[in-house]
């Protein structure tokens, strides 16, 4: 899976953007790995309104229920039935086949307050150090 | 946050690149590879957990029976040597100390297992009781020695344990696994066939490796905590406590009031003459959400009790919990609801042994 092009959050969801302004929206490879299986997804509907760094909605896993922010603000056009259906999915394939959701952005420029690939790679490294 | 302590097995975690966590004061694993992997290789095959932060307290002399059975329920009269039962200790209110499994080792040689949480003053309580001339020598051991379980119905398969296939369940003995010396007894807490194993330190390292090398899955507390669940075994300190007496925990089966003088037995008369006004239930949510310990029980929009452990079962598909009710609401069928955040999910009153093993 080629994520150059992804960009990050400080709660570990990604986007992935793409030249008309939808946004596929997941997790990272950490925060999956942090929550464990996860056996329960709870998306928004479509049409849905989200802000950036707003709740998308909450998943649980095994352990614990959390909940997912949205990288960027926008309307809800789809959500992943494959991985309601399979939350596992997510856990397997972050970054593809265990998407959360495709997002229309109001306002591409928000990008900015994402990290890009590399800034991403250092912020879990202190992530790590720190225990997180 | 206190620093964590240790168990011998720590650095074969760390190795594994298990998750990490606390439990009761102890760095244990929650997961290796995944919870769900490691619930599955427990139910259908055999997992082995590192349960060294569980105390173990040698209880030896010719008072140590009766000792026994002045501080626990159901005491020790009828626990023949080679052995075990689980028992309780009580406060002298009733309300419950710890649940811990007492092991017959030998004429006047007892071996407590309880709860890791709360060891010290547990100690204190045990010692506090002590009387001259009892004599009664209580020794933990809980740092000299290791503990290891290895359990699913595979361990019948298994032929490094075969000088105990005959062992009955709750027996206990001294045995050698390809001449390593450990105690073994066919015990656990995960609803399983399988086997508690306590030796000295470098043994339970070898014996952890020797069941590695035998392909045997190593499982974190993750998957420990939803197979006691499902089995609907209680977990101390969550599912009971000092503020709950054994019969509202559904424990009244280790409370023996025909036995000696033991501590709590005035007050635990008391409760079973005026009986109890709630009881811990089993419930499987009837819509989708998982219960978490702590989230409100509801019965009509009011609120009746509190949620003690809950999550999914993988064996049954279904989000499955523990939590008290009053004893009106507790039949099996009764329907009640959760608040999961905000979100009121109903819930039905089933029979807390979600899972019963085939045999």
């Amino acid at each position: 899976m080629d994520i150059t092009e992804y960009r990050f959050t400080k709660e570990h969801e990604w986007i992935c953007v793409e030249p008309d302004d939808t946004g596929r929206v997941g997790l990272s490879y950490y925060a999956q790995v942090h929550l464990g299986d996860l056996v329960f997804l709870d998306l928004p509907e479509v049409g849905s309104k989200v802000e950036q760094f707003g709740k998308l909605g909450e998943l649980e896993s095994v352990k614990a229920v959390s909940d997912v922010f949205s990288p960027a603000s926008g309307v809800v056009l789809e959500t992943n039935h494959n991985a309601v259906d399979e939350p596992g999915l997510v856990n397997k394939d972050p970054y593809g086949g265990g998407w959360l959701a495709m997002i229309k952005l109001s306002n591409p420029s928000e990008l900015d307050n994402l990290m890009n690939k590399s800034e991403y790679n250092e912020f879990m490294k202190q992530c790590e150090e720190s225990g997180q | 946050m206190q620093a964590s302590e240790k168990t011998p097995f720590n650095k074969y975690h760390h190795d594994l690149h298990a998750r990490m966590g606390d439990f009761a004061g102890w760095e244990l694993p929650m997961w290796y590879t995944s919870i769900l992997e490691e619930h599955k290789a427990t139910r259908n095959a055999i997992g082995m957990f590192d349960v060294s932060d569980m105390g173990r307290i040698w209880v030896t002399g010719t008072g140590a029976g009766a000792f026994l059975g002045k501080v626990l329920t159901r005491g020790v009269e009828q626990l023949e040597v080679g052995s075990s039962h689980l028992d309780l200790m009580c406060l002298e209110n009733g309300g419950i100390l710890d649940d811990l499994f007492v092991y017959h080792l030998d004429a006047d040689e007892y071996l407590i297992v309880w709860n890791a949480g709360h060891a010290d003053e547990k100690l204190d309580w045990l010692s506090q009781w002590l009387e001259p001339n009892m004599n009664v020598t209580i020794k933990d051991k809980s740092r000299d020695t290791a503990m290891i379980a290895i359990q699913g119905l595979a361990v019948r398969q298994l032929k490094i344990l075969k000088e105990v296939f005959q062992l009955a369940q709750f027996g206990v003995t001294k045995t050698h696994i390809e001449r390593l010396d450990a105690y073994i007894a066919r015990t656990g807490y995960t609803g399983e066939d399988g086997f508690e194993i306590v030796s000295d330190v470098p043994t339970g390292l070898r014996l952890w490796q020797l069941f590695i090398e035998h392909g045997i899955k190593p499982c974190g507390l993750g998957a420990r905590d939803i197979l006691r669940l499902e089995a609907g075994m209680l977990l101390c300190g969550q599912d009971m406590d000092a503020s709950t007496n054994p019969f509202e925990a559904v424990l009244g089966w280790l409370v023996d009031l025909a036995h000696g003088d033991f501590i709590g037995k005035s007050a635990l008369l008391e409760i079973k003459r005026k009986g109890i006004k709630r009881k811990l239930i089993g419930f499987t949510m009837k819509d989708r959400g998982i219960a978490r310990t702590g989230y409100r029980i509801t019965n009509s929009g009011e609120d009746v009790g509190k949620v003690t452990s809950g999550g999914y079962s993988p064996t049954l598909d279904a989000n499955i919990g523990f939590g008290y009710v009053p004893i009106d609401m507790s039949s099996i069928g009764t329907h009640l609801e959760i608040v999961i955040r905000n979100r009121i999910v109903p819930a039905e009153v089933v029979s807390k042994r979600f899972y019963k093993r085939r045999r």
